[in-house]
């Protein structure tokens, strides 16, 4: 269809800002333009949240964007906008400008990204500490939330996935860009962690919740925004990992555990938090034994996921049986128990705070659809995940250098892996110490997600970013020949 | 009990009237002449009995706003060559002080003492160490210190004395004189075994048995220094009026040493007593009624949340210390830059409560005592032992006895980040005497005895501290081909702009001219980047007229970028301190910034139109 025709024959709501947000979209970095061709546009989902007569107006939208891959097929992703609407919206706000249309009254609305305008987040703020209910979106707060938090609310800089506004550095409402059916798993997640009373999580203070129609007509429930406590002062595990790792490597006499910049004691604390909200999750949302059957499905699942790499990269192909012989560990290790769990967890999802570690972005991986994200898993599935994040803050800076070296410095090398072994340890100590169990006690399944995790990232990197991928091919080699792991 | 202890003995009698140095000799003379004798009651000099110094205007908040710069007399300056530093010579460099822009000095005790413990044991609270000088000396010191503006506190023991003092000889050959109850004694030695025992290194217990009373006595520091016993009330007259004798002398204030021990209880650790808190809200009130304007200082080794106890009611803006040193961030200041973190400096920011109106903090880098790590975790004290004291000699007690420069490996930009720190983080700074050049120590020297050498002021002989023969030095001068010096001293620097003396004296300068760093609220500003620490302090004064100032440091040894969020002050300007010149203004987007390694920025924040 053509980019700008609606998807029915009646009148777009948005109709005359298709053009402009063709233009606005790929702009955005929520927005996974990068290599793609937008086919067409239409909104599928449109609302009023603010009152008749004021001013802005304050629109809610989700709009479907179908891409034209470069294999010839066609994919159509659903994406939600707040838009601002005012004849003359104040100067500050220009950057934030979409476009123009012909507004009802007569005359032409400006037509803004609605986060950016501090009047729309104080709206928003108060819609949620009033449970209103506006159309189809309905505004929620946590009960028992503490004394109303105020706006206006200032945009986040340089989010990736999602937008969000945080006010006055008490709480940060988050907009799901991308519109999936059913309940986001952050948000669930977060409603049962509270109910736990975690500390390793910012706590819910609330959230706006709304309905999406159907691909086969009827609505589906929706989650549109989370509004939680606003972690100040934090910086996020990933660059203080590099910190230490920078420091290691600049001193190439010294090891990993000799240089000021030591991060185990913080890997350590990691561990801990960790343990602690798995934990929290299995008694808020229940354990289950996970049977010889669904062990089955699980390397079942992993060996698909082997296949796909293999057909995509030479160095997996190669290896196609060594890696499903490890793989197999996942079935050896006899019978073990399932619950929710993070699902996508890297340095980059934790947060050092002035106070200890939070836990952010329970999502999943944002790539497996729902039902997937959902579905119970091996705590152990974290645990690796979380270990392939320590040698990826390990090598991330080799990597770099390799890129413009012809050959990698093995003395740093040894440094690189010395850090990455040490943080790997302390992150299991921790994790154990809370626990009660070390996941080194069991080796073959903790292996087994580890490589299959190493397999899926050496794919991710051929596709994204071919100059790291001798980070994971680097990590697939050691797991197979079973040289330097974590346990010890 | 003790029946005559208030007559007369407590009370100071009018021994002579003539304020000079052959006085206190005198004095001594006949005192030991009435011990030969045995005594009863000691007679103690009254402060009429000297000349009184000039006292500066009275300025409430002062020691909110003031730069203190703590002095070993011992080791500043030589007048009589006999190989001590004295009163006399410290004050001929008193222009020298002036000139780097201290407000206040902190002398720790001049008072007589055996010097088993550094002059921490008392033998007599009116009297001045004779190598240091007579009390006159003392007058004509605070007297000049206050024509340059400068004030003077010093260190006040109350919790022991030396058992030298003519109160604990009274009171061990004399139960039943009028000293006989002004000491903790015992039968047995099991009472109160919660205590901990502070010097682990020396002492087995908390008791010590004497053998001419026949029974134990408490001692919480040294055996050599009973405790003295605060539930007698005679006690704590005879230190209030001990604080009276000098206050009336002139001086501006006490640092009130070991002041968390004061009193004993069946049950507890005897720590923090609520007994301890309502003696210093006597004391408080003494100074409030009495000599307004002066200040107390307590030094209470112990966790923020457990010190803002020592600055008294909040409700009445405090009613006990005005200061009290802040131990713990002291060595998280050295961990973060170690770790190119701002997060041990943030926590323990975040664990300090907020503190009465009329309270101020003390911090520090260095004094004479080792760096302390008894404020710090197990791992973390293991953490500061490997980066920071590498050779077993550098330790102390739980501590490292080293100097600033030679922690920081000489330095230059380390040694500006920490001063800068130092000078921008909330409460007054207190400067060691000799850090300002970047003096070395000496670890093969005993104790604590490392960081105490002379002052160097020049590049001759005894580094122009002293012109006695080399040998009779009380400490020997530092040497070694970096820190000697003749590398290192006041006279070189003095002669450089690009000095660390210079600088150090800019900085100051700098501070003093925005109140914001004195008596500003403290905001910390996170950032995208961990290695970097920045703040905002913000102050608004009585004429409503507004000082922002935002302090950005870098704790890694890497150039760094940051990003921070100013939206609060958008379209402001930033305008950089040393140098006076303005950064682009504040917009919609976080402000980014880079830093050299260790390096730091100081800005004012100010609108646009403004300067």
């Amino acid at each position: 269809m053509p980019p700008t025709s609606p998807h029915d024959g009646s009148a777009d709501p948005l109709g005359d800002l298709h053009d402009a947000l063709l233009a606005w979209l790929p702009g955005q970095r929520w927005f996974p333009a990068k290599g793609r061709q937008i086919a067409g546009l239409r909104t599928v989902g449109h609302s009023v949240v603010s009152a008749p007569g004021d001013t802005p107006t304050v629109e809610h939208a989700v709009i479907a964007v179908s891409f034209t891959d470069a294999a010839g097929g066609s994919a159509e992703e659903r994406y939600q906008l707040l838009l601002g609407a005012q004849s003359s919206p104040p100067g500050d706000l220009e950057h934030a400008v979409i476009g123009r249309r012909r507004s009802s009254h007569g005359g032409d609305d400006v037509v803004y990204d609605g986060l950016a305008d501090g009047r729309i987040s104080r709206l928003l703020l108060a819609l949620i500490t009033e449970n209103a209910t506006r159309g189809p979106l309905r505004f929620v707060a946590e009960p028992d939330t503490e004394a109303p938090i105020v706006g206006p609310g200032r945009p986040l800089f340089g989010e990736q996935s999602n937008s969000s506004v945080i006010y006055g550095e008490r709480a940060i409402l988050k907009l799901f860009r991308r519109a999936t059916a059913g309940l986001n798993p952050d948000l669930e997640l977060h409603r049962a962690l509270r109910r736990e009373g975690s500390d390793e999580v910012a706590p819910l203070l609330g959230a706006i919740e709304g309905e999406l129609p159907g691909e086969s007509g009827g609505v589906e429930a929706m989650t549109v925004a989370m509004l939680q406590g606003f972690a100040a002062n934090s910086a996020d595990g990933w660059s203080m990992a590099l910190t230490s790792v920078r420091d290691l490597l600049a001193e190439a006499d010294l090891r990993a555990d000799e240089v000021g910049g030591d991060f185990a004691g913080e890997a350590h604390r990691i561990g801990k938090t960790v343990a602690a909200v798995h934990q929290e999750l299995a008694h808020a949302l229940g354990t289950r034994p996970l049977d010889a059957v669904g062990a089955r499905a699980v390397e079942e699942w992993m060996l698909e996921r082997l296949d796909r790499a293999a057909a995509a990269v030479e160095g997996v192909a190669e290896q196609r049986e060594e890696i499903a012989a490890v793989l197999h560990g996942v079935t050896e290790a006899g019978p073990s128990t399932v619950q929710r769990i993070h699902g996508d967890l890297h340095l980059g999802q934790e947060l050092r705070t002035p106070t200890g570690w939070l836990v952010i972005d329970f999502e999943g991986e944002p790539s497996k659809p729902l039902a997937d994200r959902v579905r119970p898993d091996s705590p152990m599935r974290d645990v690796a995940a979380m270990l392939r994040s320590f040698d990826y803050a390990a090598f991330h800076q080799l990597a770099e250098w390799e890129q413009s070296a012809d050959e990698p410095d093995p003395q740093l090398e040894r440094r690189a892996q010395e850090w990455a072994d040490r943080n790997r340890s302390a992150f299991c100590d921790g994790y154990a110490e809370v626990a009660g169990t070390d996941p080194r006690e069991n080796p073959e399944l903790l292996r087994a997600y580890e490589l299959d995790k190493a397999v899926y990232e050496v794919l991710y990197e051929t596709r994204n970013r071919p100059g790291w991928v001798s980070i994971p091919l680097r990590s697939m080699r050691r797991l197979l020949t079973g040289v330097g792991r974590a346990e010890r | 009990m003790n029946e005559g202890v208030s007559a007369g003995a407590v009370t100071p009698a009018h021994v002579s009237t003539a304020a000079t140095g052959e006085n206190d000799v005198a004095r001594d003379h006949v005192r030991d002449h009435t011990d030969d004798h045995g005594a009863h009651a000691v007679e103690e000099p009254s402060a009429a009995d000297f000349r009184h110094a000039r006292t500066l205007p009275v300025e409430q908040d002062w020691y909110k706003r003031a730069v203190f710069y703590e002095v070993l007399v011992r080791a500043f300056a030589d007048s009589n060559r006999d190989g001590f530093g004295d009163l006399r010579g410290l004050t001929d460099k008193l222009d020298y002080l002036a000139w780097l822009g201290v407000d206040c000095l902190w002398l720790p005790p001049f008072y007589d003492s055996p010097l088993r413990d550094g002059g921490y044991d008392i033998r007599d609270y009116r009297k001045v160490l004779p190598e240091f000088g007579t009390v006159a000396d003392f007058v004509e010191f605070i007297d000049q210190a206050h024509a340059r503006g400068i004030r003077v506190i010093t260190d006040l023991v109350m919790n022991h004395t030396s058992d030298q003092h003519h109160w604990f000889q009274e009171s061990r050959r004399d139960p039943e004189g009028p000293y006989g109850d002004f000491y903790v004694w015992s039968d047995d030695d099991t009472r109160w075994s919660e205590a901990r025992i502070i010097f682990v290194d020396t002492e087995s217990s908390n008791w010590t048995y004497d053998s001419v009373r026949g029974q134990f006595y408490w001692h919480r520091f040294f055996s050599h220094q009973p405790d003295l016993n605060f539930d007698n009330p005679a006690v704590c007259e005879a230190m209030i009026d001990a604080l009276r004798f000098w206050l009336d002398l002139g001086i501006d204030g006490f640092r009130l040493d070991a002041v968390p021990y004061l009193y004993e209880r069946d049950g507890t650790n005897g720590e923090n007593l609520p007994e301890t808190h309502q003696f210093l809200k006597r004391v408080r009130k003494v100074v409030d009624d009495e000599y307004p304007g002066r200040v107390l200082l307590a030094e209470a080794n112990q966790w923020p949340s457990d010190v803002v106890e020592y600055f008294g009611d909040p409700e009445v803006g405090g009613d006990e210390c005005h200061m009290a040193f802040h131990f713990p961030l002291m060595p998280r200041i050295f961990m973060a830059v170690r770790r190119e973190s701002r997060f041990p400096i943030s926590e323990i920011l975040a664990q300090t409560p907020e503190i009465p109106s009329n309270a101020q903090w003390g911090i520090f880098l260095r004094n004479h005592d080792e760096l302390t790590l008894e404020m710090v975790t197990d791992d973390e004290r293991d953490y500061m032992y490997a980066e920071y004291a590498k050779d077993p000699r550098m330790k102390a007690n739980i501590g490292i006895r080293r100097r600033l420069a030679p922690l920081l490996d000489n330095d230059r930009n380390q040694l500006e980040l920490f001063t800068a720190l130092l000078l921008s983080l909330p409460g007054s700074p207190v400067l060691y005497y000799g850090d300002e050049i970047g003096m070395g120590d000496n670890i093969w020297l005993g104790d604590r005895d490392g960081v105490r050498s002379p002052m160097q002021w020049t590049p001759d002989r005894n580094a122009g501290f002293s012109t006695c023969d080399p040998g009779r030095l009380n400490l020997p001068v530092i040497m070694d081909p970096v820190y000697g010096y003749q590398a290192v001293n006041v006279e070189a620097q003095s002669n450089s702009t690009a000095s660390l003396l210079h600088w150090n004296r800019r900085m100051i300068d700098i501070r003093k001219q925005h109140p914001a760093f004195a008596l500003g609220t403290f905001h910390e500003l996170g950032g995208s980047n961990p290695s970097v620490l920045a703040y905002v302090r913000e102050h608004t004064g009585e004429e409503g007229t507004q000082d922002i100032v935002l302090c950005v440091n870098n704790m890694s040894r890497f150039p760094q970028p940051v990003e921070l969020d100013l939206i609060a002050w958008k379209d402001w300007v930033p305008t950089e301190l040393t140098g006076g010149v303005p950064f682009p203004p504040i917009g919609e987007l976080p402000y980014l910034l880079t830093l050299p390694g260790h390096g730091f920025y100081w800005f004012s924040i100010h609108p646009a139109e403004e300067r």
